[in-house]
């Protein structure tokens, strides 16, 4: 009976670990002070109205980036236990984590930072931005883009109920490699949730990705051309293409794998015909060029960063794009060399690592267009310069790690070893990441309205750069020592421990990066006087992004503008800016469908991780006719008119007047770190002194 | 004058871009078959002892599943030109068809199943089995699914009439439909008849 | 009236007519019978008749594609037909990627193979209470120098179950195989064994009979060894 209701859920579910208790009491109590804060407030139906049931993907947006922030802490967090327990556990000493929550922390660690932080940053960026430079007014699809956040959401929310419930993740690696994640080998709840965040949040992704193809290419202004478009909106349409080719390998694999582990079939079973190998082949078939769908966004904001401060176009348009479509093609034929040592034989070796050298081809193509760009151009080393620069170096050297990998018998020394996870944690901090944060700081005007502080970027930026180093340098002289990954404790005799401490160090140099860059914002809201953006263009950009006000209004533009040439806008300040205008305006509506949908494919992916058949039935059926209820609703648009257009402009242009009148020309400066202490300190004692907690 | 004119290429245009989507989301269900089908390659001949496609399969069963989906696609595709024509009747008519064919399919499909179960041959007999009934089961599942959306439809089309927005869904339903018996081609030629080659 | 008009606009063509259905099912049934008689009469045979219905596959979904679905007949720019092309091409590395690798990897690794292996190396001669035919204990050792021209003993007597170690005398390397020179004959899962100056090189009598051996790179050096029960 109890069966029937709760599946495998019993008492020992709750958490009655230290992690798990831990992290339950955290989110619970983070839970309950938003909720009241909220409450306070009064905010709930402007929390709903403005923004969860919200389809405009600028909100949208910024929602991906504040849940993308707090999974980089989630992530950073599995980080620093791993650092510490591996600075710890030598010799005698066994550090402070058991060898299968270490296998837990990293499964996670992995999960998390691709498919929550990379994902979730990346969607963000496209989906404030990209229409705003092809001069659209939102996505093509409004529903899809809310379904895919909700469920990206549902993802996040899932990969962490372990906490809740269940005790335990995946032991298995990010990737879940069969037959360990088999039932057999893991027959906890671990492996299941591990499919079911991936899989919903995959779905998710997947249909972004539909979405964003169609909006670029059917939703450009008219006069803008494929070759006119900004190169940030090249990389997320190969991204996008990309991901729509290769995610459904993922669901499809993860499918297969979940029916092994739940209908007992014998897919990659070890018994009964089952083939293990086929696991490792399709699911780097989504692995490799997944990495390349986070690469190529990066890769477009680069060239938009290069661009606009060096006051230079682009040095090859056309070069990059090739570049960029190259890397894309050629990332679909590469994914062996992630098992050569897995025993196809010299020829299919051969074939992949050739085909993995020759990538860097037009990778490198890429490297000097952006320097070719800056070369003789009019440089202003502000923060997403610097996160460019240090991108250039360690990408580069990066990249060539990864060329010697790409050599089988080199690789036959080097797979899994340290060496494998510094290249990569240079490609995707180094490349990715830099990326994301070269991106944030140069449209966070765009975004919120306001500069960032400069200063403060500056100090966080040296701090990423230095601590990685730190951190991962001594990481490839250990894989070259022949250190393997994931070990949860070595010999006192390796003499390894002194590189393990330096990792460690960096590190906590990397941690202290993240706190400053938190630092920075809130700085900047500080001095937001002094830091608003009255112009909405701050930076002299190229793109059309830039003629709307900061932060734009929900339409975007009054009237979509007619393009005439690459960099739009610098052309059309060039030429004279056009006049405005007003017409009607149609615009989507605000829809809950979305959440609801993303509510039942949860509890669905939970039925099945706990086996509540009554609760998988329902919730399916829920999903199908939400569905059916959103797909044949005929009223989902409303139009403003041009005079309501007009009157939200004036009310706009009077309050950018009077902020300009306010702001604070005069004052010294963006505030440093010892600045905002003092600043942080004063308001605290004043709080106290005032005794205005008290009406809090 | 002007505003009606944009207003109708708005709406032409945005019918245009759900078609567009509608078909880069076919891609991605093609390409989820494909790795059923790539499994299937390379594990059909794990029988771990049990009987093989050879000795399972009765190709005169699979032929006439397949005259059955192919005439469903031809009904189908009469469907949506009465719709394109306006005729209401003739829609609910031939769609009717269609989803009585579709049925008929997916009934053969699954006796056939439950023949191979009663014996014995389950998915999880051998690998060859699991790549068998996940294959052509999530053909059937689409099936399903398509059959589910045909209902609907109509009942709608009853509802509403025939209006664009409802043509449009008709036509999202035909391209999958059409898509259905295109995946059918390959598991007809790629399981049922290889298995006697 | 508004209802109709939007319609109107799109040219018939994009949308089909009642023949162009109709021809498109009757060349899809001769797509779909051909193979299948082919198949059931078997008048072809082999990788042919694979080839042969599989290539009927390709031509009945082109021939659905343009006539139930209508591709190429829509708005420019055709950014339908640019993705269904690109989805083939990646449908075709996924299959042909697919077989490839996993041919070779179960040629290399499969699991009776590598189980084997294991099992003679490790002498583990019992896996899941079945016999793998390995050895249960060792028995002598035997040993057979090379170098210098010279192969000593030329013949061996042993016992199943017995070592035979190979050792190198000279400076030289040697290459030993099985079987008279130039075939390279498998025994006992070895078939090809490097050896150098001082280092041997041994293998695990476990199968009966008398084979020869020889140096593939001097091939005058050889030699034979006779196992029995």
């Amino acid at each position: 009976m109890k069966e029937l209701l709760i599946g495998k859920l019993g008492w020992e579910s709750l958490p009655h670990e230290w992690f798990t208790i831990g992290a339950a009491v955290t989110f619970i109590a983070m839970g309950l002070v938003v909720a009241l804060v909220i409450t306070r407030l009064k905010r709930w139906k402007w929390l709903w109205k403005e923004w969860l049931t919200s389809v405009d993907p600028k909100k949208i947006g910024i929602m991906y980036f504040i849940v993308a922030g707090l999974m980089l802490l989630r992530g950073g967090l599995d980080a620093i236990m791993i650092w510490v327990q591996q600075a710890l556990s030598t010799g005698s000493s066994q550090g402070f984590l058991t060898a299968d929550h270490f296998q837990q922390i990293f499964t996670a660690h992995g999960n998390i930072m691709v498919f929550f932080v990379a994902m979730g940053f990346v969607s963000g960026l496209i989906n404030y931005i990209v229409p705003l430079q092809i001069g659209a007014r939102d996505l093509a699809s409004p529903f899809l883009n809310t379904l895919g956040f909700w469920l990206y959401v549902a993802g996040v929310i899932m990969v962490n109920m372990f906490f809740l419930l269940g005790g335990e993740y995946a032991a298995t690696g990010w990737l879940g490699v069969a037959p360990l994640s088999g039932r057999e080998f893991s027959p906890g709840v671990g492996v299941d949730y591990m499919i079911w965040s991936l899989q919903i949040s995959g779905i998710g992704t997947t249909l972004g990705a539909i979405n964003f193809i169609m909006t670029i290419l059917r939703m450009r202004a008219p006069g803008m051309t494929l070759k006119k478009m900004p190169l940030f909106t090249w990389g997320s349409l190969c991204s996008m293409i990309m991901a729509v080719t290769v995610f459904p390998l993922l669901t499809a694999t993860l499918f297969l794998l979940f029916f092994d582990r739940y209908f007992g079939t014998h897919f990659f079973t070890t018994t009964a015909g089952g083939d293990p190998m086929m696991y490792t082949n399709l699911i780097w078939m989504w692995g490799h060029p997944e990495v390349y769908i986070l690469m190529l966004p990066s890769f477009g904001i680069f060239s938009e960063v290069v661009s606009t401060f060096s006051r230079k176009r682009i040095a090859s348009y056309t070069s990059n794009v090739v570049g960029m479509i190259g890397v894309s093609l050629f990332a679909l034929s590469v994914w062996l060399h992630h098992f050569f040592t897995m025993g196809a034989g010299a020829n299919v070796n051969a074939f992949f690592g050739l085909m993995t050298m020759v990538i860097a081809i037009p990778t490198t193509v890429l490297v000097f267009t952006w320097i070719a760009t800056m070369y003789r151009g009019r440089i202003r080393f502000t923060t997403p310069m610097l996160w460019f620069l240090g991108f250039v170096g360690l990408f580069s050297v990066g990249g060539m790690t990864g060329v010697l990998l790409a050599v089988p018998p080199a690789d036959f020394q080097l797979h899994n070893s340290l060496f494998l996870v510094a290249h990569f944690h240079t490609m995707v901090i180094g490349g990715v990441l830099f990326g994301i944060f070269a991106g944030i700081a140069y449209w966070f005007p765009k975004i919120a309205g306001i500069r960032l502080n400069e200063r403060i970027g500056k100090y966080a930026f040296w701090c990423w750069l230095i601590g990685f180093l730190m951190a991962f340098t001594p990481l490839y002289v250990l894989g070259i020592m022949g250190a393997t990954r994931r070990l949860n404790h070595y010999d006192a005799s390796t003499g390894w421990r002194p590189f393990f401490i330096m990792a460690l160090v960096g590190g906590i140099i990397i941690m202290v990066g993240v706190a400053l860059q938190f630092v920075q914002i809130i700085a900047s809201f500080i001095q937001r006087r002094q830091l608003i953006d009255v112009t909405g263009d701050p930076w002299d950009g190229p793109s059309l992004e830039w003629s709307t006000a900061s932060p734009p209004p929900s339409y975007n533009f009054t009237v979509i503008p007619q393009v005439a040439s690459r960099d739009a806008y610098w052309e059309m300040k060039q030429q004279g800016l056009p006049e405005h205008t007003f017409e009607d305006i149609h615009m989507p509506k605000n829809t809950a469908s979305g959440i609801y949908i993303s509510v039942f494919a949860f509890l669905a992916g939970f039925g099945f991780v706990w086996n509540i058949v009554w609760l998988i039935i329902a919730s399916i059926l829920g999903i199908i006719i939400c569905v059916i209820a959103r797909t044949f609703n005929e009223e989902t648009e409303y139009t403003l008119t041009a005079e309501e257009v007009e009157k939200l402009e004036s009310a706009r242009i009077k309050r950018a007047l009077a902020a300009h009148a306010s702001k604070d020309e005069g004052s010294a400066g963006d505030m440093g770190l010892l600045e905002f202490v003092q600043v942080v300190i004063k308001w605290a004692l004043d709080v106290v002194k005032s005794k205005r907690w008290r009406s809090w | 004058m002007v505003a009606a004119n944009k207003e109708m290429s708005h709406e032409a245009a945005a019918n245009d871009r759900v078609m567009f989507g509608f078909w880069v989301y076919l891609m991605t269900d093609l390409l989820m078959f494909t790795v059923l089908f790539a499994v299937y390659a390379v594990l059909h001949g794990n029988t771990a002892g049990g009987p093989s496609g050879r000795e399972l399969f009765s190709l005169p069963l699979a032929l006439t599943e397949t005259l059955i989906l192919l005439t469903s696609s031809l009904t189908c595709g009469i469907g949506m030109i009465a719709a394109r024509r306006g005729s209401k009747k003739q829609v609910l008519v031939w769609f009717s068809i269609t989803f009585v064919l579709g049925l008929a399919f997916f009934g053969l499909e699954m006796k056939e199943f439950a023949e191979f179960i009663h014996e014995g041959h389950t998915l999880q007999s051998s690998a060859f089995l699991s790549s068998f009934f996940t294959l052509v089961g999530t053909h059937g599942l689409h099936i399903i699914s398509g059959l589910l959306w045909i209902v609907i439809t109509l009942a709608f089309v009853l509802k509403r009439g025939l209006n664009p927005h409802m043509i449009r869904k008709l036509g999202l339903l035909s391209l999958y439909w059409h898509f259905l018996d295109i995946v059918w081609i390959f598991i007809f030629t790629v399981v049922y008849l290889m298995a006697f080659v | 009236m508004s209802s109709t008009h939007s319609t109107k606009h799109q040219p018939k063509s994009e949308h089909g007519t009642t023949e162009s259905y109709v021809i498109g099912f009757l060349f899809s049934i001769v797509f779909t019978i051909i193979p299948y008689l082919l198949v059931v009469n078997r008048s072809v045979s082999g990788s042919a008749l694979l080839a042969t219905i599989l290539g009927f596959a390709v031509l009945q979904m082109i021939i659905q594609i343009l006539f139930f679905l209508h591709l190429g007949r829509g708005p420019k720019p055709l950014y339908n037909v640019v993705f269904f092309i690109s989805t083939v091409s990646i449908i075709l590395v996924v299959i042909g990627g697919s077989l490839f690798i996993m041919k070779h990897l179960h040629y290399n690794m499969s699991p009776t193979e590598v189980t084997k292996n294991r099992a003679e190396k490790e002498a583990i001669y019992q896996v899941g209470g079945r016999k793998t035919g390995a050895c249960q204990a060792i028995g002598a050792n035997h040993k057979v120098t090379i170098g210098d021209g010279i192969v000593n003993p030329l013949h061996t007597r042993a016992s199943l179950c017995d070592t035979l170690t190979f050792i190198s005398q000279d400076n030289t390397l040697h290459e030993i195989t099985f079987g008279p020179h130039p075939r390279h004959d498998t025994y006992a899962g070895e078939d090809e064994l490097p050896l150098r100056k001082g280092r041997g090189n041994t293998i695990t009598l476990n199968q009966l009979g008398t084979y020869q051996f020889h140096d593939h790179l001097h091939p005058e050096l050889s030699g034979e060894f006779a196992v029995s029960p």
